[in-house]
Order: structure tokens, then sequence, then C-alpha cells
């Protein structure tokens, strides 16, 4: 690092020094400070410290930074899109309208074109929670004695009504596949503050992966050091973490030892090797890793009181349980975006109850409720709510009516839906937005993925209109040109 | 003006002289470098005749007197009486972005209190035009891409490194002689020509993406004679391996994947064929007009056979959404990824900016945008077979494009880019700022099938006149030659992108291509030719050249590269013995570890792996689903394959680490090598030792390698044999073979193996 930093003033431009500069295992917004030099950016190359845990890299020098004492952030995605009005948006009216049709004025595409039904209330009860006395329904009980943390939007709506642009629109801000997603963004303006683990992880659920896979977590036109990490429960988090059964550790030490000295034959014949010299590095942070990165995942590391709370070792709980746990671990140890999924494959192994609003959200409500309430209890506790953004959702929300004349299924509706936040920087307690009496569609302080994703950049330090990617004669950004900042819901 | 970046900033101190001095300059000539030049720099943008803001249009005299919605901005002789001035002055005007004030400097201040104190004088019938002219702003017409390509003489300047044994060919000299300017001018002296055993590694990988065999590095090395370079090379690109190579760049620019991306991620049938097409295309040294030609319009060519249609796969090689939220907006998605990869391919620019508003950088209207989106819009942009023409549509079982018929309905420009805010309707035509190539587009001949738009649109890109797509496909040449090309920005020849480090260079080889058959590998054997090319990495002064130029920008050597992802597994496989070289034909499945296929929704959805012979083929051959790309590729910065991607990233990465050292695919290489050792040279780790590192690294090992490494093989038996009867329930493996994988895996993860020298 001090050898380019020597040559830094010698009639190279800023650009050429910073894209020799190169950063850590998920690397910095190297690319914005090149893009004002109109310069392409195409080198990232490694740079460790040898601490394993080091600072973040002053964003204070950043423009679009303008600090933020969130350091991380936790996506609770439940994918397959919950039903706001079995949830979060409490809608008595239904109750009233119950088996009358939605007014014909209210135009919706009828996704899939699946049966239309009759307005339906909500299929348990909702109930006040905390001294802000939140509604929140019996799907959510132990989320509900939270209420007081919650920023509860209720007037989320979207650009699809299907699984697929949906889920790529909510994790990238496009309905088309091909765009770096929130993680990405996140990293690559906040940078990593821990070397040996990747920066943005995503945990997907045992029945599978989210409609679309990959794009949900590329760094689309970024480098792939942005790209979200998928990490396992169990063993080992990452991929090529260990290698076949015959080398052991002390085998594979032997095999590096024996690398760097043929590397270091090779460079001391060479001049101009800094590149050369990264990727040694590389290699003794990989072998760290090997180390490090399952310690991330040793839950026997908790106590019992904590594994209970979370519900690790019990059913539904446990396997929720253990991604919430691990995710605050993963918090702890500097990782800033970390997206856990709840529901995979297809329709009623995720939220996508077409079938029962009962069956499915009983299932998965249970699956995923204790954990989220233990893991915002936790992070409190230990004080790390306040550096932590907490974000929960799906895609979309579900249609007021039911899924034909007296079914108890609902189907998609990109309309209106209720999102939540808490942590870092949220004004806790509070209800913004709302959708029409049928909670149908967002009326009153619309909130749109946009206006959702220019918030928690903002949240995080980041301005999100000077949060860039040059790319192909544009500067590019998570918004677009689009995006206002749900003010309402800031601390 | 050439060069407007710097001509502009001599006129602009040449029009402050002017002002100062109020010499007998012509009042229309200070107009022009003066008040005309603030005005299309500041204020057109937003002021002219189709978009005056506020009712302003600054562009004509008449629009200027009139003033805007709040009345008259001009009292002519009076500043601080103008609304123009006082809007200016508190810095209103122009308006801030993004928070930044955008206030005029106070040049450009003097500049409009001055002409407004003259009486604000404007030249009769003069109209400003925002594109006239480049400005600190934004591109105009007279920017240097779009200018003719006007090739000069190569200057008289001779290489200045004597040591350099330089091939007698005249195109080699030339392209040494542009450099050789740039260096002396610098104060830089090139680097000493490459030994003979990197220099044939590099133009292996380079044209092949294979390295050399031991034995052929030997006898290169060994070989007398003064053509054995000039042979070597044009070996290396008589072979189809070029093709494999070379395609895999194109196939990058063209977003090419071999799935349609989203939900069910459906699998393009015979799309590969277009792989193939491309593969042989540029084996056999097809035309780049040709090239051009066959891929946007092979169905409409004249000989229009089955290899022409399959070309036009390229237009059909995207992502594609079966379930787009609406159909009737998806079909402006389509148009516009037609519009962006052909116009990014073939132009270098940026033409997708102006689906919405006018380019803000760039002289292209919307206009233009919609006038070249005309051209897709015959086709078949709807939601039936995969959005594209059936098989039987197109003529042939391929996976290619034509028109629904001859007549289309017109294309309407959309106000912001939507659908339901319809503008004008739009003729086809080309881009306006190309002018110098003036032609109508025809309507289709009363028997024609389709518009035959898009073979127009070839024929205009391939006309010797366009000044982009000659100078855009050989700095695309350039690029993979030396990492980057003449114009670091190589799909972006605007405003925004990088201008060109050697300009006569590049226009000279640009020149060259067109007047010798548009052949590209004449233009590949000049470069390799050139004492350029053949310069060492390792620069002597390297300290010293770094200092004056970093970004090695003059071409002082030749820039170390890493292993690209397709070279570093084709390598590994060549290394073990075990690549298989056909070429062509459907692709193959490569094994997916189950790790890697947990992100997909449907797990049911089997990943069948193919048979391991077929895996060994080279890497260009390997299926990229949209959904889940190898991770092994991906961690080698594999391209994107939703956009056009011109140049990879290269990143210095653990994961890289990890993937080399613990990858199943990376020991059973390894793995195979030594088995593979072991029988040639069976308990003989010496011989071992030497003929594993002729396999990877393709020389004998030094003494002191060779000493190390046995000692190496020693302990690590060693420590092998312990654990085996430590940990008998690992079973009975062969030390010897285990031990000696683990050394040929060292070798397989060394810098001199994974970089291009």
């Amino acid at each position: 690092m001090s050898v380019f930093r020597n040559r830094y003033p010698c009639q190279q431009t800023r650009r050429e020094f910073v894209w020799e500069m190169g950063n850590g295992f998920a690397g910095l917004a190297l690319t914005s400070l090149l893009a004002n030099d109109q310069f392409f950016a195409r080198h990232a190359n490694a740079q460790q410290s040898s601490a394993p845990h080091r600072a973040p890299a002053a964003p204070a020098a950043k423009p679009y930074y303008f600090g933020s004492p969130a350091r991380s952030v936790i996506f609770l995605m439940m994918n397959g899109a919950p039903s706001q009005v079995d949830t979060f948006d409490y809608k008595p009216e239904l109750t009233k309208y119950a088996g009358q049709p939605l007014p014909p004025h209210k135009a919706y595409i009828n996704s899939g074109g699946r049966k239309v039904g009759f307005l339906t209330p909500h299929f348990r009860p909702f109930r006040p929670g905390g001294e802000s006395g939140l509604m929140i329904s019996d799907y959510f009980p132990h989320v509900r004695q939270h209420a007081d943390k919650l920023a509860v939007i209720n007037s989320c709506h979207t650009d699809s009504h299907a699984h697929g642009s949906a889920l790529v629109a909510m994790n990238t801000g496009n309905t088309f596949i091909g765009r770096p997603s929130l993680g990405s963004w996140a990293v690559y303006g906040l940078g990593s503050e821990n070397d040996s683990l990747p920066g943005y992880v995503v945990m997907l659920d045992k029945r599978g992966g989210p409609i679309s896979g990959q794009p949900n977590w590329s760094s689309g036109f970024m480098p792939s050091t942005y790209q979200g990490t998928l990490f396992r429960p169990t063993g080992n988090p990452i991929l090529d973490l260990q290698g076949p059964p015959q080398i052991d550790q002390a085998m594979q030490r032997r095999q590096l030892d024996l690398l760097q000295q043929l590397n270091a034959t090779y460079q001391q014949q060479r001049r101009g090797v800094e590149e050369l010299t990264s990727r040694v590095q590389t290699y003794e942070l990989a072998f760290r890793m090997q180390a490090e990165t399952p310690e991330a995942v040793d839950l026997s590391q908790e106590t019992t009181a904590t594994l209970e709370m979370y519900g690790v070792g019990r059913q539904p709980t446990d396997e929720y349980g253990r991604n919430c746990l691990i995710a605050r671990r993963l918090v702890e140890r500097g990782v800033r975006f970390i997206q856990l999924y709840s529901g995979g494959g297809h329709l009623e192994e995720t939220w996508d109850a077409h079938e029962s609003i009962e069956k499915n959200h009983g299932r998965h409500g249970a699956e995923v409720d204790q954990p989220i309430a233990a893991l915002l209890s936790d992070l409190e506790q230990r004080g790390l709510l306040e550096s932590t953004l907490i974000i929960w959702g799906g895609e979309f929300g579900r249609m007021p009516f039911s899924e034909g004349p007296g079914a108890p299924g609902r189907n998609h509706n990109p309309y209106g839906f209720s999102m939540w936040l808490a942590g870092a920087g949220v004004k806790g307690g509070i209800q913004y937005g709302s959708t029409d009496e049928f909670g149908f569609e967002a009326v009153e302080n619309k909130v749109h993925l946009h206006d959702l994703h220019a918030t928690i950049l903002h949240l995080l330090g980041i301005d999100h209109e000077l949060l860039t990617y040059f790319h192909q004669g544009r500067d590019e950004s998570l918004t677009d040109v689009f995006g206002q900042v749900v003010r309402g819901v800031l601390a | 003006m050439r060069w407007p970046f710097l001509s502009f900033r001599l006129a602009g101190c040449v029009a402050l002289l002017a002002l100062g001095l109020r010499d007998a300059k012509s009042a229309e000539s200070n107009f022009d470098t003066g008040i005309a030049s603030v005005l299309i720099r500041r204020c057109l943008e937003c002021h002219h005749t189709e978009e005056a803001q506020g009712g302003l249009d600054l562009s004509t005299e008449q629009g200027l007197r009139q003033g805007g919605e709040s009345g008259a901005v001009i009292v002519a002789g009076d500043a601080a009486a103008s609304r123009l001035w006082q809007r200016v002055s508190d810095g209103e005007m122009p308006p801030s972005v993004r928070g930044v004030s955008k206030q005029l400097p106070a040049a450009e201040l003097e500049i409009v209190k001055a002409w407004i104190a003259a009486g604000a004088p404007w030249p009769a019938q003069r109209v400003l035009d925002r594109y006239e002219r480049t400005t600190s702003e934004r591109g105009g017409r007279d920017w240097w891409s779009l200018q003719p390509i006007q090739p000069a003489a190569p200057p008289p300047v001779p290489w200045p490194n004597a040591s350099a044994s330089q091939v007698d060919d005249a195109s080699a000299r030339a392209i040494d002689a542009f450099v050789a300017q740039r260096l002396l001018a610098a104060g830089l002296v090139p680097a000493p020509p490459a030994d003979r055993r990197t220099l044939m590694r590099r133009a292996y990988l380079d044209l092949w993406g294979i390295p050399p065999s031991a034995d052929e590095l030997d006898a290169f090395a060994a070989d007398p004679q003064p053509n054995a370079y000039t042979q070597l090379i044009d070996r290396l690109l008589a072979s189809p391996h070029y093709g494999e190579r070379w395609g895999r760049h194109w196939l990058d620019v063209v977003r090419f994947a071999e799935t349609c991306g989203y939900e069910r991620d459906q699998l393009k049938p015979h799309i590969w064929k277009y792989r193939d097409w491309v593969i042989q295309a540029l084996h056999q040294d097809m035309p780049y007009d040709r090239f051009v030609q066959e891929q946007l319009a092979g169905d409409e060519l004249p000989d229009r056979t089955e290899s022409t249609v399959i070309a036009t796969g390229m237009l059909r090689a995207g992502t594609w959404n079966d379930e787009p939220n609406d159909p009737a907006d998806y079909l402006y998605e389509r148009l516009e990824d037609m519009v962006h990869t052909t116009t990014t391919a073939f132009l270098g620019l940026t033409v997708k900016c102006a689906r919405c508003h006018d380019h803000k950088f760039d002289p292209i209207s919307q206009e233009d945008y919609y006038r070249l989106g005309s051209f897709f819009w015959a086709g078949y942009l709807g939601q039936a077979n995969l959005g594209g023409p059936t098989a039987a549509e197109l003529g042939y079982d391929v996976f290619g494009w034509t028109d629904r018929s001859a007549t289309v309905e017109p294309i309407r420009l959309l106000m912001q880019g939507e659908r339901h805010k319809p503008g004008a309707e739009v003729a086809p035509g080309f881009l306006s700022a190309v002018t110098a190539i003036s032609r109508p587009i025809h309507p289709p001949a009363a028997e024609a099938r389709t518009t035959t738009r898009r073979l127009q649109f070839a024929q205009w890109l391939t006309d010797p006149k366009h000044p982009l797509t000659a100078r855009v496909i050989v700095n695309r040449l350039w690029q993979h030659h030396f990492g980057q090309g003449l114009v670091r920005s190589v799909n972006n020849f605007g405003f925004k992108g990088d201008q060109p480090t050697h300009p006569e260079l590049l226009d000279w080889l640009a020149a060259d291509l067109m007047e010798h058959g548009w052949r590209l590998k004449r233009v590949h054997r000049m470069i390799m030719l050139s004492a350029t090319y053949q310069q060492s990495c390792d620069h002597p002064q390297h300290d010293a050249c770094a200092a004056t130029d970093f970004a090695n920008r003059w071409i002082w050597h030749w820039p170390r590269q890493r292993l690209d992802a397709e070279s570093l597994r084709d390598a590994l496989l060549s290394a073990s013995g075990e690549l298989q070289r056909s070429v062509g034909g459907p692709s193959f499945y490569p094994t997916m570890s189950p790790e890697a296929l947990e992100g997909l929704s449907r797990k049911d959805a089997a990943w069948t792996a193919s048979p391991a012979s077929e895996q060994m083929r080279r890497t260009v051959y390997m299926i990229s689903v949209r959904s889940r790309i190898l991770p092994l590729m991906t961690t080698f910065d594999f391209c994107d394959t939703t956009m056009p991607c011109g140049q990879r990233d290269v990143t210095t990465v653990p994961t890289q680490a990890l993937a080399l050292l613990n990858n199943d695919f990376v020991h059973e290489r390894s793995a195979a090598l030594a088995a593979r050792l072991t029988v040639e040279a069976p308990d003989d780790p010496p011989q071992q030792v030497i003929r594993a590192f002729r396999a990877v690294l393709g020389r004998n090992p030094h003494e002191a390698e060779q000493a190390f490494c046995l000692q190496y093989l020693h302990d690590q038996s060693a420590a092998m044999t312990r654990r085996q009867s430590a940990q008998p329930e690992l079973g009975s493996r062969s030390v010897p073979v285990d031990a000696l994988a683990s050394l040929c895996h060292v070798l397989m993860n060394s810098h001199e193996f994974i970089h291009i020298e």
C-alpha cells in the first residue's frame, strides 16, 4: 500500500492511483472515485491488512457518505410475499365488506389469471403491541412484543406482480435482471470491516432459492467482488473452503510454503510486482479464512439460553433461528449486509399463499416469528441494534380478496403491501403510510421500492443520488433517477 | 477540430483575448467564440426549440428577443435590468445539480454581461445548435470519434530500442513508429524484447487461450530461423483455436448466454450454433463488414443461407422474460436490448441513453434512438416462441431473427420513454451525428419478406466512410493484445469515454483494415509482429517509467495479465493432459457442486452434468445458464451476461485463492497429472518433478527448485504416511501419488502458471 502511496503524486491521476490500490475481501467503492475522472475501473485488487478485523476505510472522505451509526443491515426476506392484511396492515373494514367484490374501479392485473373471489378479512386476529399499540396479527405474536421498535410501512408498492421480476426488483431496484443488488451497493459504498468474511452474505431457505436465482444477489455490472456470497448455516459456510480429505491443514501449509517460495523466486526476478504481492496475500488470507469462517457459524459458542431464545434445536424454528443467530454473529464480525430468506422454491414452500393463508402463513409465521423477535432482543441487549438496520418484508403483497369465492388463499398484489424497518436510525412504534380501506393499494404517503431503497441507503449514511457507479457512459445508481427518502420513518 | 478538448481550451482563451481587445475581428466571429459558446455550453440543453423550458428558446434570435413565460429576458444595453443576467449572475441558472452549484465561472459571466451591454447582437439567421460543437459539458458533432478516419503516414521515428530483433514487416514497423513517437515524447524507452519462451507462451495464450507444451517451447527457443516467430504467429492464426479464443471475446460483447434468464430460464434451442458461427467466422477470417452484415441481417441478405440466419442469433441471445409485468411495455425493453447491443458492439456508443431523453453527453437525440429502434420494430418482439420467430418462419431449424413482414406500423417516440406518452412517429434513419454518410432508408422491394431495414443498417455501418465501425473493432483487437485499448473505454467512444492514447495509430489501423478487405487476421498479425507487442513485461527502469506513466498509456512494456476464467480452466486441463480439443457442437454441462446448486428455486429441475470426457472440452463450449453460472467462472471475473461487456473486470481476491486451493475441479486436474507422471516415470521423484514442471510451467525446474521440490515431496510423503497409519479410516491411498498431486497442485497455483507475461 505504501508502495503505491509513494507513487501517487508523480503525475499520475488519482484514478490510476485508486485503480491499483484495491481493497479487501469485498472491496470498497473504488470506482465511484474513478468515475469522477471518467475512467473505467477494471482492477480491484485485494489489499490486506495484517489485522483480520480492521476498521472501515474512512468513509467520511467519500462525497456520498454523510455519516451514520448504522454499520450493518439484516434483510429478513419473506420470499413469496406475505399478505399485508393478515400481518401488519390492520383492515377491520374488510369484515364489513366480507363477501363483496373489490369495487370495479379498482383496476389490477390478475397475476397468473387466477380465480377472483370476494373481499375476505384477516384470518387471524390483530392485537395492539407495546406502548405504541401497533396492530400486529397473531401470525407474529413474538414480533408484536417489539412493536415499539418497528416502523411499519403500510404503503409499499412495486413494479411487478410476478415473483421472478418482483424479487429481482426488491433486491436490485429493477424488474430486469442484471443490476447490482442492494447488498452490493452497500458494500460498494461502505466497504467491509472484516477481511476474512464476505461483506455481503445471503442465507437461503433449505427448501430452495428464490425465483430468478443468482440475479437476486448479483453485483450486475460491478466487479463480482461485490456480489452476495451464499452462506450455509453449518460446517463450511462458503464454497471451496475445504480441500479433499487427504490434505490436512499441516499439509496444506506445506503446500502454501512451497507456493510462496516459488512465487518469491518469481517476484525477485521481476520489477513492478505489486499485483503479484497482492495475490500472495490473498493466499495467506484464504488460509486464515479456512479456519475463521467456520467459526462464524459455530453455534456451540452460544449459551443454552441464547439458543433457546432463537428456537434453535426445536421445530419449526430451528432453521430460521439458526440463521438469525448466525446473522447476529456476522454483524458482530463486521459483515455489512446479510439477507436471510424465509421460504424457498415455489408456492406453499414460500409465503406464496395461493391455497390457504392460514395454512401457509401459520406455517411460515411459526418458523420465523420467534427467531426474529429473538434477533431483535439479542441485538438490543448487546447494544448492536443501534448500529444494525433490520428490514422485514416480501417482494409484494397479497390481494384483500380470496382466490375464488370462499377460497382461503390470496393472489399476488404489487399495488399495496407492508414492510417494516427497525434498529439503526429508525423511529420505532410507528405506522407510516396507508392502503385504501380494503388494504388493496397504497394511497397515503406511498412508498415505492425506490423510496425504500433510498431510505435504506440513507439510514446507512449514504446519499442514494451520489453513490454512483460509472458504467457504459452513465453514472448508475441503485435508485436510478427515482427514490425519495421516507423521512417519516427516521428517528 | 479533431481534438475538441484541447482545441476548446485554446478557443476559450482566444475568445477572452478577443473580447478584451475589441479588435477588428468580425462581429460574427466574436459571437461564435464568445456568447454563442456560453449559450451552447450552459443554456441550450434546456432552452432549445424542441425543449424550451420556461418557454425560453435561446437557440435563435427570435427566441431570445421573445423571452420566456415570465417575459423578456434581455434589455439590450442594460445587463442589470436583464432577466437573463440576473438569473445567471445570482447562480440560479443553470440550476444546481444534486446540490452542486452550476454557476457560470467569472470569465463567462463577463462575456454575458459584455454581450448584453453591447446590445446583445445576434448575427442574422444564426441558429445555435446544441450539437454543433463539443463543450466542457458534452460532446458535439465535432467529437473526435465522429470525424472521418484520417490515416496519416507513420512518423519517421525508429524504434528506440536497438536490441529489439525487429521482424521485417512494414505494417508492424508502422505500428512501432506511432508508438515510438509517443514514447519519445513522454521521455520513455521501451522495454527490451521478451525472450523466446515468454513470447511463445504469450502468443499461444493470446491467440488460442491455451499454453504451449514444453516441447514446443524448447523447439521454438532453439529454432535458429529468423522467421520462426512469424511462422509461429501464422500457424496460430490458422488454427480454429484462434476462433475459439477470439470468438469468446466477441460473445462477451454481444451478451451471449444460452438461456433466457428469469424464473424458468429456458434453454434457447440451437443458440450454440451461433457460438459456432462466431468461432468459424473468425477462424475463416470472414471480412468484418460481412461479419457485421450477417449478424444484423443474415436473414435479409440476397445470398442468405442457413449459416447467415444462424448469425442473426446475436440479436436474440439476450435475456428474455416470459412473464413481464406488462407485455406491451416489454416490447420496448426488447427493443432497447437490441439497440443497445448493436450500437455498443458496432459503434461503441451508448445510444440507449437516448431512449427517454436526448443523450446527456453525446450528440444523439431521442429521435435518433427511435430511428435506430425502427430497424428492429418489425421483428418478433412479442411473447410467443421464446420471444422470436419459429423455425418455420426462419426457414431453418435455428435460433435466429427475422421480421414479421415487409411492412410494419410506424414506431413512435415515447416521451420519457413511457409507452402511454407516445410522441411523433419516427421514420427509420441513421444516427444524425454521423454526417459523413448521407443516405436514405429505402422501402423494401415488392417481393421482399422483410423491411430490409437491418440490412440497410448493416450496410451503413460498413460503409468505408463510417467513422466508428472500423475504429471500434481495431480497438477491440488492440485491447485484447495489450490488456487495454487505444481507446480504453472500448464500448464508449463518446464524451464520457476515454480519448485515444494514440489517435493517429487508431486511424491508421482502421484505414488499413478497410483497405485490405476488412480482414482481422491481418491486423492481429501486424500487431503481433510489432516490436511494441514483443516487449518484455519487465522493464529495467520500471520505477522511473511507472512514475511517468503508471497506467502504461504509452506502452513502455507489455503488461502482465492474469489468465481469464476460460484460459485458466483450459490451461489446467492442458497441464493435466486432459484437454479435449474437438471444435464445435452443443455445449457441455459442467459438474456443479450441490452447494452451488442451492440457489435454485426449482431443485427438482435437476442439473445433469455431461459425461467426464465432454467436460474436458474447452471452456468456450461450457453452457452458460444465466441463473447458474459455474462459480469457478464468476470467481475469475467471467462477464455479466445480461449486457454487452467490452472488458472484463480483473480482481484479485481471496475467493480466487480458495478456489484454486480447494475446488474439486482443480484437484481432479492435479490428481490426473500426478497419475500420469507416476506411469511415465514410476518411482523416480526427480524425473517426476521435472515432468511436473514441464507439464504445468512448460520448462524444466532450476536446480534450486528441483532441490526444494524434492524436499517437499519427501516431507509431504512422510506426513501423509504418518497420517495414514494414525487414521486408517482415511483408506489406503497411494502416498507417492497424493504427494506428487499436491506438488502439481502448487505449481497450478503459482504466479508463473496463472499469469501471462
